[in-house]
């Protein structure tokens, strides 16, 4: 299933060969229409005027995508600059063509994307590859500060926090280590004091090694 | 006309020589050969799995140094010190563009690392000769060498 985005009917009418094969092939002339097909047929595909009316900037587009994640958006464009194209691309689109691409050659997009590739300007997959270094980066000193944290647990108090990770709750943790309520507390108000958390779920994520870093990367904006 | 320095860091003879082969010719590219150096090479040889030695990735992060290659394709198997040698040498010489040659057993994890360590590009050594020279240009652009289908698996690392 595949959706059509565009004011132009003459876009509609061009871009529509290129689907064929992914028939049943639906048309929208607005975005009220969009948001509504999302839900209703949810598409695989989107194809995406960038100048449907309203769709300024990416926080349009992102809005759209949130009502059906699954769909995965080709946005026809006219030419953008690197930034505006990446941005793009970082709200979660899966691929970016020019807007009078030839049929043959969108068809060629739209199975790329179908095959979970991502069709993106050679000029630009340097970003993307700058940003993974990024992001791994800033994860490692993450998980390297969290486990240098930990170390300063003594052996009770990691026992304590890893149960707490599981979910356990204190009863349960004074329970299994035979211990009294008063005493979890007791460990668990050093624990939170050690690690710098506030709470328990702070410190479950914490333990679990999933807690994101606050700190938005360079090329976020 | 500017010249690309290319050097390839592999410690199979005919595969380094197949690919120093296939740049060889383009006025504008200088292959630098010699990146590992004998006593590394006999090292490996006589060490069997023994994992990665310290002093020898010291070494050719070392050997790189001083060549200053614009362009270095590293292979990553065992017997070159693997990932750790990737991670040493993109922190050492950010300014040098690192290709990984795999073969095709490499898993896409393995890529994904080598490439959030830095290396900015993945190529097959049993790719067809042109697709060496090809990327040497495309990398020497600033761009990566990279499938479409690995930059969709990234996309989805950057963003979750």
């Amino acid at each position: 299933m595949i959706l059509l985005a565009s004011s132009s009917q003459e876009n509609l009418s061009r871009w529509e060969p290129a689907v064929s094969d992914y028939a049943p092939v639906f048309h929208s002339t607005s975005l009220n229409s969009v948001k509504k097909e999302l839900v209703r047929i949810k598409p695989q595909i989107l194809l995406l005027d960038y100048h449907l009316p309203i769709l300024v900037g990416s926080d349009g587009i992102s809005s759209l995508m949130k009502l059906n994640p699954e769909t995965r958006v080709i946005l026809l464009t006219p030419p953008l600059s690197d930034e505006i194209e990446w941005s793009l691309f970082r709200t979660g689109i899966r691929g970016c063509c020019r807007i009078d691409i030839e049929p043959k050659q969108l068809k060629y997009v739209v199975e790329a994307v179908q095959k979970g590739e991502l069709w993106i300007r050679r000029a630009l997959s340097g970003h993307l590859l700058s940003e993974l270094v990024v992001i791994t980066h800033e994860k490692n000193n993450m998980k390297q500060g969290i486990s240098d944290l930990l170390e300063n647990l003594t052996r009770r108090e990691g026992e304590i926090a890893t149960l707490v990770g599981n979910g356990e709750s204190n009863k349960q943790i004074a329970r299994r280590l035979d211990i009294t309520e008063r005493t979890v507390k007791a460990h668990l108000t050093e624990v939170f004091r050690k690690l710098e958390v506030a709470d328990r779920l702070k410190l479950a994520l914490m333990v679990k090694g999933s807690l994101t870093s606050a700190v938005p990367s360079r090329m976020a904006h | 006309m500017k010249t690309v320095t290319v050097a390839i860091a592999d410690t199979n003879q005919a595969r380094r020589t197949n690919l120093e082969r296939s740049l060889q010719g383009e006025q504008d590219i200088e292959v630098l050969t010699n990146v590992l150096s004998k006593e590394v090479e006999a090292s490996i040889e006589r060490r069997a799995d023994s994992g990665t030695d310290v002093t020898e990735i010291e070494d050719v992060v070392e050997r790189i140094g001083r060549l200053k290659p614009r362009i270095l394709f590293v292979n990553l198997d065992e017997s070159t010190g693997g990932a750790a040698l990737l991670e040493a040498l993109y922190r050492a010489y950010p300014e040098t563009l690192l290709v990984m040659l795999t073969d095709k057993s490499a898993k896409d994890a393995d890529i994904l690392h080598a490439l959030a360590s830095g290396a900015r590009g993945c190529l097959d050594y049993e790719t067809a000769p042109s697709y060496f020279l090809k990327a040497v240009r495309v990398l020497d652009r600033g761009e990566v060498w990279v499938t479409r289908r690995m930059l969709g698996k990234i996309m989805d690392k950057v963003l979750h």
